[in-house]
């Protein structure tokens, strides 16, 4: 059991992993809750809450909600590093998400067979056993952790598909991409023999009731234009979904991939929302996994995210039952763990504000918005005509059908052309003999089996699929690139208590600087690498230029790393006092009769704005909770202010005060209290210190109760007024 | 060329559920030849699947197929070849997909399958 205050233990998960296998099989869905109520109101499209969560920052004004989507929420891993990955799914089960899409590691694709062991990736992560079986494993523990099932996504395809699909099947992967066409188009691999592994995998998946995703959403990403491909999209997925079906696989398990193919400049809803809704009733019968756009994401975060808000607002209007996010980081370097988290909060923030809005829209039934609509569908329909017409799918790819820039039935003749014999493992099919025999379950195709068994793998007592007992586990074939190897250098540092910051990597010691530089465009990268190097970084990167203006100044941030770690024994704990309930304090309030203070802003100070923050009850003050203020104004002598206080029987002083030249400030505060001490009223009356550079330091030093400063907010002066005056009783 | 408006003139008059069903009927033909294709052939990888499933694992499936496709016997299926050196040598299933991964018995079901092909040819 994963304790929440405690790190995941990797070695500990590590161990016995040859004799696991996974609790259940398959895709789960979020429970949804029929109009949910939650605080104040009535939510029409969310899921069970969960045990463990964070929620959205602004949640604190909000009674700590976290309201939960309805669709299932993905996150993009990939670490490279298996013990990583499992940290970063961690983080992204407690705000959120519920779907681990585990990112391959480069070139497994065209890996012909498995990769055994936990070896360290490039971009990803080599999809191993031993991996699998480890983080599904942890995702056990997360997901009692957070209360609510998660699933483990990764790639069936490549060469290897029938393989890659067997494993998952046996290892209780609950989440597959698997699309011929992915791998004809974008690596490569030869068209005969993708299709006729894609029927096996298929089937497979289809055994252990597993999610399938297409790919067709990267034709978006390939093309000149996302939005030129529009009607290509819809033929992509519509081969992809018949081949599926006609193989054996049940439609509510055949999940389409859509990204909305445009972004602004473009008058990007114009053109994304048509498009959502031909692709959504055309495809009625199967299931939607929405992703975020990829192909117009450069270096701003800010850009990106506002993008992804409104791709996911896209899902809302027109439904997803899936909300796959893309880092807002993607544009710059490969995901870092707090955009990972950032990215999944996109979703859920978008997903909650949209929250019952299908319910109150709906589309126009006549005008331009349907024409496009219907337009999209005819240019499609007219695509696979052109198919069938040339002679099929396959001289189609011949022909360079595909991933052309022009708006079907233009064509510019710029698609990506695969001969049938061309690619990784051209004329590796192979004719099945008139005997061919395959003694196992879930097998696709013609197998001449025996007439009396009931099953294929009686022949054989049992395959995998039925017996997982039957699984052969190899543990690591690389004695070097290992997590053992990889966790054993951490030993050190982890044994005295070392750290460094962090993006990907334990200890990667990667950190963001973000600066305003006022200076011309072309001394900005230089000038911020010198910066960053005279901090004490290294392996300085500027990563992201915004100009501001040609000539006041750019916006750089700069990526560097740490070169020291600092150990963690020797950090003070920031000691956090608990803040009372709207009703304690209320109560305490009541049960005094009502508290008096007294509230001023001391000497020739003028600034009251953040006093009155804290008393207004329209701010959030403690007016709200029935404190009675009395507001001396601004620049009260600090004799006026204790008298005040005797004359009122107040037993609380608010006391404000800007930091000032010659410290008068301090001055006048320990006026204040030496003046209540003279008069023999310090020990009755609790003084609060206010102001913008007040700290606990000088509080202490004038003889304050205690001082607040920047972002103080009603509830922490009214916490420690009931707490102090508790104490002042006795 | 974009000669949209005149191409779309037979589709004009279908409603949107016709459409649809159409958009569906031109995928089952597009997608039927490909189907029959896969039901005919296999690949190494498939049949390095039907190891793994029969309980070996990915190292002992990689030779066994490798070794298969070098004596051109894939085509009756790498279980299929387990099974038969298996029952030729009445070994258990495990040992004898050990020992053709460790390229033993080759030749013993090369000889089979060539005497198979002969009574075949021969008629009987």
């Amino acid at each position: 059991m994963l304790i929440p205050e405690e790190k995941i233990n990797i070695q500990e998960l590590l161990k016995d992993l040859e004799h696991y296998h996974p609790r259940r099989k398959g895709w789960t869905w979020r429970e949804k809750i029929e109009n949910q109520k939650l605080s104040f109101f009535k939510y029409e499209d969310t899921s069970k809450n969960l045990k463990h969560s964070l929620s959205l920052p602004a949640s604190r004004q909000m009674f700590n909600l976290d309201p939960q989507p309805n669709p299932v929420i993905t996150v993009e891993i990939a670490s490279g590093r298996l013990e990583d990955d499992i940290r970063r799914m961690r983080m992204a089960a407690w705000h959120g998400a519920d779907h681990m899409m585990v990112i391959r590691t480069l070139g497994q694709s065209h890996f012909d067979g498995l990769i055994e062991g936990t070896p360290e990736g490039v971009g990803g992560i080599p999809i191993t056993r031993k991996q699998i079986r480890a983080t599904r494993k942890a995702l056990d523990l997360i997901e009692d952790e957070v209360g609510r099932p998660i699933n483990l996504h990764s790639y069936v395809s490549g060469i290897a598909g029938p393989e890659i699909a067997v494993l998952f099947s046996e290892e209780g992967i609950n989440g597959a991409h698997q699309d011929p066409q992915y791998n004809i188009l974008y690596r490569n691999i030869n068209p005969l023999r993708s299709f006729v592994d894609a029927a096996e995998a298929k089937l497979i998946m289809s055994h252990s009731q597993m999610l399938q995703i297409d790919g067709a959403h990267n034709a978006n990403a390939t093309a000149k234009h996302g939005f030129m491909v529009m009607p290509e999209l819809l033929v992509q997925h519509g081969i992809n979904c018949m081949y599926s079906l006609r193989v054996g696989m049940d439609s509510r398990y055949i999940a389409l991939s859509t990204v909305p193919p445009s972004a602004p400049p473009f008058p990007a809803l114009s053109l994304d929302l048509p498009y959502a809704v031909a692709v959504r009733e055309l495809f009625s019968d199967f299931r939607f996994r929405a992703q975020m756009n990829t192909k117009y994401i450069e270096s701003c975060a800010r850009e990106a995210t506002v993008n992804h808000t409104l791709n996911t607002f896209i899902s809302a209007i027109c439904g997803a039952d899936i909300q796959s996010t893309i880092t807002p980081d993607e544009g710059r370097n490969v995901p870092w763990h707090y955009n990972s988290i950032h990215a999944v909060n996109t979703a859920k923030q978008t997903l909650i504000a949209c929250d019952g809005i299908r319910n109150y829209l709906e589309f126009k039934e006549e005008g331009p918005f349907r024409e496009k609509v219907r337009e999209l569908k005819e240019r499609a329909v007219l695509f696979l005509e052109e198919i069938k017409n040339i002679g099929g799918y396959f001289k189609a790819l011949e022909a360079g059908f595909f991933v052309d820039s022009g708006y079907y039935p233009e064509r510019v003749g710029d698609g990506i052309k695969r001969p049938v014999n061309g690619g990784n493992g051209a004329n590796s099919i192979i004719l099945r003999e008139n005997d061919y025999l395959a003694p196992v379950c879930y097998h696709f195709g013609d197998n001449h089996l025996p007439e009396n068994i009931e099953k294929p793998c009686d022949l054989i007592d049992g395959c995998s699929m039925c017996y997982p007992g039957k699984i052969q586990y190899i543990d690591e074939l690389d004695e070097v690139d290992n997590v053992e190897t990889r966790l054993s250098q951490y030993q050190k540092t982890e044994k005295e208590h070392l750290f460094k910051p962090e993006v990907q990597w334990r200890n990667d010691g990667i950190v963001l600087l973000s600066l305003f530089l006022p200076l011309p465009e072309k001394k900005v990268v230089p000038a911020a690498r010198l910066m960053a190097q005279k901090l004490g970084l290294i392996n300085v990167e500027v990563i992201h230029k915004q100009v501001l203006h040609p000539a006041e100044g750019s916006f750089v941030e700069v990526r560097g790393e740490v070169d020291f770690y600092l150990n963690e024994d020797e950090i003070e704990v920031e000691e956090k006092i608990p803040l009372l309930s709207d009703d304690e304090i209320r109560q305490e309030v009541e049960s005094r009769g009502g508290i008096k203070v007294i509230a001023a802003t001391l000497g020739e100070d003028e600034h009251s704005v953040g006093l009155k923050e804290v008393i207004d009850v329209k701010h959030g003050g403690i007016e709200k909770w029935g404190f009675e203020v009395i507001y001396l104004g601004t620049s009260v002598p600090p004799q006026k202010v204790i008298d005040s206080a005797m004359e009122t029987g107040s037993r609380v002083i608010l006391a404000s005060t800007t930091i000032t030249h010659g410290n008068i400030h301090q001055i006048n505060l320990k006026k204040l209290t030496s003046y209540a001490i003279e008069k023999g009223v310090r020990d009755q009356i609790v003084i609060i210190g206010g102001g913008t550079q007040l700290s606990d330091e000088i509080a202490q030093e004038c003889g304050l109760d205690t001082a607040f400063g920047r972002g103080t907010k009603g509830i922490d002066v009214a916490s420690f007024i009931i707490r102090s005056l508790k104490v002042k009783n006795n | 060329m974009n000669d949209f408006s005149k191409r779309r003139t037979h589709l004009a008059h279908l409603s949107d559920e016709e459409l649809k069903e159409y958009f569906f009927k031109l995928l089952e033909e597009i997608t039927e030849p490909i189907l029959s294709m896969a039901k005919k052939y296999t690949s190494p990888s498939l049949e390095r699947s039907i190891l793994l499933r029969m309980g070996f694992s990915s190292l002992e499936a990689q030779a066994i197929v490798t070794h298969a496709l070098r004596e051109d016997l894939l085509g009756h299926g790498a279980g299929h070849l387990v099974l038969k050196y298996a029952e030729l040598n009445n070994l258990p299933l495990r040992d004898a997909g050990l020992k053709l991964a460790s390229d033993e018995g080759w030749a013993e079901l090369k000889t089979f399958w060539s005497r198979q092909v002969k009574a075949n040819q021969e008629g009987v």
